[in-house]
Parts: structure tokens; C-alpha cells; sequence
């Protein structure tokens, strides 16, 4: 079933690709047309790192309150790998948007600074579980950053842009804005956020799994 | 219920007494705060002055300068209210004794009291050494408060945190330094207004939104820091 | 006198691979001293943290009654009294200064403190810092009584101890669990003379 499945999504990543890069039309008013098509790939991306935030707050709250069970703090560590490789593939993604429409890779704009603040957040949250030795503590501590995370990404991603727009009121800023897309654009872009999301879930499942047998290993006990 | 908070409090209080009866036969925090502090604030002066950045240049920076000013010194300074507990294995005793949102309250309150003392003693000398003109004083005034507020909380719960993991100084900066950011960036931007006059705006609203959301969030989630 | 019972039964704790504590169980009631022995690292201590709610079990149950009801682990926490070998006090207050302290966490009259601190004989005004290590064990006993518990976890009690101090401090053992109905788990490398030990419980192999 789960081969199924997992060729199944290829099979649907690659529709993706196609109608990426053949179906959907350039997007009007860009500077070179043919780098909107950047926009299937980075948009969802970086839903999906939010996505993937969110799951590891809700597997670290499940640990806490459902008996302190190792799997949960597995799946939310993974759950925040997983985001911040989105993340900086979004970011990647979108700076070298950035370069090609507007002329530099990085400005500061809003976006820029609330996904890398972001990022800076969960970094730190494998900082936090490599400098505990004892799983239980480990597991206990992750699970309180990654709900405080929960508190503060809305600051990140709704205040700190509205103090940098307005410490940096150059007409340079970008506007990450509303692109005219037409129905094939849409069609594709939702396309490509349901394929990344099981991408998402799909890559998750399996390093769960690496892990979990990982973690079997090497736990023979001395008596 | 009112016996019960009562009691609640007197045990903060007792925290709160405790540590700063200690501190004042040591004065170990005290002295590292002022003492990072002021050779901060010291080469900040040096890097804008004799080293010529020109005033024009310099000003827009400054109220920026004053706040990682005051979040360095409190890196350095407030850890140490649980990291020593930890390791002078006092924590045994205290998670014996005390009630866990007592003891965060009583905490909060002695770091409080440190950053409030800090930034009575390193903002007058900035402003001094930078020739820094504040058009609304009282702004200043409640955005130090606020901002201080933040910085002290946010600060108490990251140390119960790193107190009891490895590599403590260098991981509070890493783990703090993202939660308090936004506070950073809503206080320097108070700064600025109260520095040219204009009125405080949005701004004020959200950094106390910030103070109690970070609150709240603190007060529900120590006892699971504090307790295994 | 209400009673008290402890009862914990396949109770297993381990630290990374080390499996320290394999399926322990017993049972105290009033008035009784439950005696743990065994050699350094059959997890004594580790059993004591687990009961004193320090530690989570990985497996297991500890089940504690007072007064008719089930504690929590964290009533229970705040219920017991531990002395331990691992605790310690503020070094820059003194001893009179540090009972007053914990006298007013656990919300109790400072004058207790006060009355033990004479039972034991510790000198009220000297700092924890300069304390001596048989002086700092009797401090450890007035910490642990001072909110007169019905439990008592005492992890190695008599040890630094001179003849005073242990006199003293079996005599404060003996009132707790004769006069005041309490329980006690002791643990000790070697075997105590004790009265009332109700059971042993030898751990490692």
C-alpha cells in the first residue's frame, strides 16, 4: 500500500514539473517571464515549512500531554528538520527570484526577514536538542521551545515585517505580492502545494521510521 | 482563595528576597551586568566618535545601539538566576519546596529588578556620551519599562531552560535571541520615536502584546521546564 | 491519625543504555521503615529520586496515600522529605537564614526551623558555606523535617555524622515513625540497626 502510495506521488510530482515548466503560461509583467515559474516551487515550499512548524508543535504538545511517549518527540524533531529544509529552500528559491526580477538577492523585504527569523528560531531548536544529554529532559525541553514557537511566529511574520517596511521605506521594497495568475497558473500552483505537502508527510513517515530503528539500535542496555 | 494567594505571593517574595540577599553578598550579577555593560556602551562611544562615524551618520543607529547594549549585558547577566542554582545543586531543594509559578514569579521579579537597574544606570550615560537629544522623555521612560519587561521575561524562562543543558552560555544567546527579536526590533523602534517626537503608535500597543503574550506563554509552560 | 501508605511495583529507570533500576516493588505502611540496600550503583539513590517524584520512572507505578487520598507527583514532591547526599543549600546565607527560606516556601512557622536547628545543634549563625560536612548532613535533616512530613526518603542518613548527630537524628527518626505514624524508606550501602523495619529490599545483582 504504501509503495502505491509513494509511486503515486511521484508520479504526481512529475505532472507537477510538467505543468510547471510547460502547461502553465509565463506570468505577465515580470521581468524575465520565464523565472515566475519559480513560483510553483518556492510558494509552496515555504507553506510547507510553516506546515511543518505547525505538526512539530502539535507532536511536541501530544508528548507532553500523552505520557511523555518517545515517538511524539521523534516526530516533532523530525517534523522541524524537515521545515527548516523547506525553509531554506524557499528562501534559497526566493532570493534567486529576487536577483532575477528585482536585481539583488537579499533586501530585507518582509518576507525575507520573517522566513529567516523563522529559521533562525528552529535552528535553535536543534541546537537545543544536541546540548542535552538525557532523552527525557531532551524530549521535555524541545517540546516547551517548540510550542514557544507556536507563540512567537506570529510576531515574526505579522509585526517585525510592518517595523522593517517602515524602518526601510525605500521604493526598492518588495512586494511579494499578487501575481496575475490565470486558471492554469492556479491549477498548478495548487497542484504543486498538495504534492509538496505529501512530499512532506511522505519524508517524514520514512525518517521516522530511520530513526526510530536508529534509536532501537543503540539502545542495548548494560545490566 | 485570598489566603491561598496570599501565600502564593509570600512565597514569590521569598524567591525574590532569597536572591537578591545573595547577590548583595556577592555581587556577582551586579557587577558582570555593569561592568559588560559599560565596556559595551565604551566601544560603541570609541566605534561612533574618535573613530569617526559623523553625528549625522551615527544618530539613526543609536537608540539600535542602546538596546543590543542592554540584550548583551542581559545575556550575560540574567542566566545565572537558574544556571546557579543548578549548579550549586541547590535546584534539588527548591524543586522540593517551592511551587513552580511562585518560584518563576519570584525569578522574574529579581530579573526584573536587574534589568531595571541596568538600564537606570547605562541609558542617562549613553545619552550623555552620545549627545543624544529625547524630544518625548516619558516615552523613553515607558519603553524601557515595556521593552525591559520583555526582555526579563523572555530571558527567566530561556534560563530555566539552558540551566540544565550543556554549552549554558552560548545556547541562551542562540535560543533567546530569536524569541526576543521582535521585542529588540518594537523597542528601538519606540526608541526612535521618542528620540524625534513623534507619537509612539502601533508600536506601544504591540510590545506590550508581545510583554503579556510572552507572560502567559512563560507562566504555563515553566512547571514543565522546572519539572520532569 | 489519618494514614499514610506507599506502594510501588515494577518501578524501572534507566540513563541512556545503563538500565539502573529493573522492576522494583514494594510496600510501606504507618509507621513502618522500608530498608533498601545494595552495593555503590545498584540504584539506590535513583530509586529514592523516583519515589521523592525528582525523577520519572521509565516503567512502573508509584502510588502514594495521605489522608485517605492519592497525591500526584507533584503534592507528592512537595509532601516528602528528602535527605540525600546531593543536597545542597545557599553557601552565602547562613543557616538560620536558609531554614527561614524553605520555612517560607513550604509555608510553615519559621519558629519549626528554629526548634530543629536546636535539636540538631547547628549553629544558627554561621554560613552554609562554612559548614562542616557532618553539620551539613543535620542541615539536610532539619529540611527535611521541617514541614513534618509523613513520608521520609533518607539516602544514605547517617552518613559524616558524629555520635551526636546521630543520636540526635535517630531520635528524630524514631518520633516519626512512632509517635507520628510516618513511613520511611532508607537506603544504605550496608545494613542499619533499626528499630521497626518493616521490610528489606536488597537491589542488584
Amino acid at each position: 500500500m504504501k509503495t502505491i502510495l509513494a509511486w503515486l506521488l511521484w508520479l504526481w510530482m512529475c505532472l507537477v514539473l510538467y505543468g510547471a515548466f510547460l502547461y502553465a503560461r509565463p506570468a505577465m509583467g515580470f521581468a524575465a517571464g520565464q523565472s515566475s515559474r519559480i513560483v510553483f516551487f518556492h510558494v509552496p515550499m515555504a507553506w510547507v515549512s510553516m506546515i511543518a512548524f505547525l505538526a512539530a508543535a502539535v507532536w511536541s504538545a501530544r508528548y507532553l500531554l500523552g505520557g511523555r511517549r518517545a515517538e511524539h518527540d521523534r516526530a516533532a524533531a523530525v517534523a522541524i528538520q524537515l521545515g527548516l529544509l523547506f525553509g531554506v529552500l524557499a528562501t534559497v528559491t526566493g532570493a534567486m527570484w529576487a536577483r532575477i526580477e528585482w536585481g539583488a538577492f537579499w533586501n530585507w523585504d518582509p518576507r525575507q526577514t520573517s522566513i529567516t527569523l523563522s529559521l533562525l528560531f528552529y535552528a535553535a531548536y536543534l541546537a537545543l536538542r544536541s546540548a542535552v544529554e538525557d532523552a527525557e529532559t531532551r524530549g521535555r525541553l524541545s517540546a516547551v521551545y517548540a510550542l514557544l514557537g507556536v507563540v512567537i511566529t506570529p510576531f515574526l511574520y505579522f509585526i517585525v515585517p510592518r517595523i522593517t517596511f517602515s524602518l526601510h521605506p525605500e521604493p526598492l521594497v518588495n512586494a511579494d505580492g499578487k501575481i496575475d495568475m490565470d486558471s492554469e497558473m492556479r491549477q498548478v500552483l495548487f497542484a504543486s502545494f498538495l504534492g509538496f505537502t505529501a512530499l512532506f508527510f511522505w519524508m517524514h513517515n520514512l525518517q521516522c521510521r530511520l530513526q526510530a530503528l536508529a534509536d532501537r539500535k543503540s539502545a542495548h542496555f548494560y545490566e | 482563595m485570598w489566603r491561598d494567594a496570599s501565600t502564593w505571593a509570600a512565597e514569590a517574595a521569598a524567591v525574590f528576597a532569597k536572591d537578591w540577599r545573595c547577590e548583595f553578598r556577592t555581587r556577582y550579577a551586579l557587577n558582570t551586568l555593569a561592568l559588560f555593560a559599560f565596556t559595551t556602551l565604551v566601544v560603541v562611544s570609541v566605534s561612533l566618535g574618535p573613530l569617526g562615524v559623523s553625528a549625522a551618520k551615527g544618530t539613526p543607529v543609536l537608540p539600535t545601539l542602546l538596546w543590543l547594549i542592554l540584550l548583551f549585558a542581559a545575556a550575560a547577566g540574567l542566566p545565572r538566576s537558574f544556571v546557579h542554582e543548578e549548579e550549586t545543586q541547590t535546584a534539588t531543594a527548591l524543586r522540593l519546596a517551592a511551587t513552580p509559578s511562585a518560584l518563576f514569579c519570584g525569578k522574574l521579579l529579581y530579573c526584573l529588578t536587574l534589568v531595571a537597574a541596568l538600564e537606570v544606570l547605562i541609558t542617562p550615560v549613553y545619552l550623555a556620551m552620545m549627545s543624544l537629544e529625547v524630544h518625548s522623555p516619558w516615552l523613553l521612560v515607558g519603553t524601557l519599562a515595556a521593552g525591559g519587561y520583555g526582555l526579563a521575561a523572555g530571558s527567566t524562562l530561556i534560563a530555566a531552560m539552558i540551566a540544565q543543558a550543556r554549552g549554558k552560555g552560548t545556547l541562551f544567546a542562540v535560543l533567546a535571541f530569536p524569541v526576543l527579536l521582535p521585542l529588540l526590533l518594537l523597542a528601538v523602534e519606540l526608541t526612535r520615536h521618542a528620540v524625534s517626537g513623534e507619537p509612539a503608535g502601533m508600536a506601544l500597543t504591540q510590545i506590550l502584546l508581545y510583554d503579556g503574550t510572552v507572560t502567559v506563554a512563560a507562566l504555563m509552560l515553566f512547571p514543565v521546564v522546572w519539572n520532569p | 491519625m489519618d494514614a499514610a501508605s506507599l506502594r510501588f511495583a515494577d518501578v524501572t529507570r534507566r540513563f541512556g543504555r545503563l538500565r539502573v533500576l529493573r522492576g522494583v516493588s514494594a510496600d510501606v505502611g504507618s509507621g513502618e521503615a522500608l530498608l533498601v540496600t545494595g552495593h555503590n550503583g545498584s540504584g539506590k539513590s535513583t530509586l529514592l529520586r523516583c519515589l521523592a517524584g525528582l525523577l520519572a520512572p521509565d516503567a512502573g507505578t508509584i502510588e502514594y496515600h495521605e489522608g485517605g487520598r492519592a497525591l500526584e507527583v507533584a503534592e507528592r514532591r512537595r509532601r516528602v522529605g528528602l535527605v540525600a547526599p546531593d543536597l545542597a543549600f545557599y553557601g552565602e546565607l547562613t543557616v538560620a537564614e536558609n531554614l527561614e527560606f524553605f520555612a517560607r516556601l513550604r509555608r510553615v512557622d519559621v519558629r519549626r526551623g528554629l526548634d530543629l536547628l536546636g535539636r540538631l545543634g547547628l549553629p544558627s549563625d554561621q554560613l552554609v558555606g562554612a559548614l562542616s560536612s557532618g553539620m551539613r548532613q543535620r542541615l539536610r535533616w532539619a529540611f527535611a523535617l521541617l514541614h513534618r512530613p509523613r513520608l521520609l526518603l533518607l539516602d544514605e542518613p547517617f552518613q559524616n555524622l558524629d555520635a551526636a548527630g546521630e543520636s540526635a537524628t535517630r531520635a528524630l527518626l524514631a518520633e516519626h515513625l512512632n509517635r507520628a505514624g510516618g513511613l520511611a524508606v532508607i537506603a544504605n550501602p550496608f545494613d542499619l540497626e533499626l528499630d521497626r523495619v518493616a521490610g528489606r529490599l536488597h537491589l542488584g545483582g
